[in-house]
């Protein structure tokens, strides 16, 4: 199956998006879920706060389904 | 009541409909830490005309500081930053009450720092002390604004569990990072703003849109996103409420 990960702020340039300026396009397999995808994909999950779909927020534990479009966001914390 | 003087200060937004004054003059908030965040919500507040601002921060000022934390001035530098910051806010607005806690907020004293308050600002600049900000104020069921910048990216969110997720359920004190955070000043800015605006609405008892979601911001192609934050059944602070 397909998924199209997008990313934020700094996540960016570890993304290597494909698709787009932002989009980056994943043929894994159904029923991994999306940290294992990451790690598959060269990024390393500490790397990710939290990833949102449809305006829902995600956690890494999420098994993707195909078509997903999920955007993957850095953790922030300055001030 | 209000005071001609502050019919007249306010008019302008006494003409919103569900505005009320006299709830705002009444109003204590805390504002813990007062950097870029914090500088941005404070001027605001105390324009807005919030009666009591609470307002702490063991830090002096850096010149590293001034590329936005707009509550200081060059002739601020080395100066502590709540006296500072009390010094702006009441040359704003003198009617404001500024309480000035020369500290940094910690497991001890967060309890007694958020006594009294309707609502907190979270103008932190590391997760750790945020952790500190969220367990406490879930233990006295105080609302807080949270917010958080890196560079370009910013998020704000509302957080008063158990009606709505906490902080811990969207991330792990563990995401801190050591370095230096990199950030353009117009970042806090945006962000203090929409933590401000996002207080003031709760005092009002208005809609604040916020609560139980989260605004990502990001300035390099200025798009703005507003999620929904699911409760994290497993989360540590609040899944036991």
């Amino acid at each position: 199956m397909v998924i199209y990960l997008k990313a934020g702020g700094e996540l960016r340039t570890k993304l290597k998006p494909d698709v787009d300026d932002y989009t980056r396009r994943v043929e894994t397999e159904a029923g991994k879920a999306l940290k294992d995808i990451l790690t598959g994909i060269g990024i390393n999950p500490a790397f990710v706060a939290f990833a949102f779909k449809d305006g829902q927020m995600k956690r890494l534990d999420y098994v993707p389904l195909d078509g997903d479009v999920i955007t993957l966001q850095p953790p922030v914390s300055g001030g | 009541m209000l005071s001609d003087e502050e019919k007249e200060r306010y008019s302008r937004q006494i003409l919103i409909p569900g505005w009320d004054q006299e709830r705002l003059k009444r109003a204590t908030v805390l504002i813990v830490g007062l950097g870029g965040l914090g500088s941005a919500s404070a001027l605001y507040l105390a324009a807005a005309g919030i009666g009591r601002l609470r307002i702490c921060d063991g830090d002096r000022v850096e010149p590293s500081d001034l590329n936005r934390q707009t509550l200081y001035s060059e002739s601020s530098l080395g100066l502590l930053k709540v006296e500072e910051a009390g010094r702006r806010i009441s040359a704003l607005n003198p009617s404001v009450v500024v309480e000035k806690l020369d500290v940094f907020m910690d497991s001890q004293n967060a309890g007694e720092l958020m006594e009294g308050c309707q609502v907190i600002v979270d103008g932190l600049d590391n997760l750790k002390s945020r952790f500190i900000l969220n367990q406490e104020s879930f233990r006295q069921r105080i609302p807080f604004v949270f917010g958080a910048v890196h560079g370009w990216l910013g998020y704000a969110g509302f957080f008063h569990p158990p009606e709505t997720s906490c902080l811990a359920c969207l991330m792990r004190p563990d995401f801190d990072r050591p370095e230096r955070v990199p950030v353009s000043g117009v970042t806090p800015g945006t962000i203090g703003l929409f933590q401000a605006g996002e207080v003031i609405k709760w005092v009002l008892g208005l809609h604040t849109p916020l609560l139980g979601r989260l605004l990502i911001y990001d300035g390099t192609d200025l798009s703005f996103e507003i999620i929904s934050l699911g409760k994290n059944p497993a989360c540590p602070v609040c899944s036991k409420a």
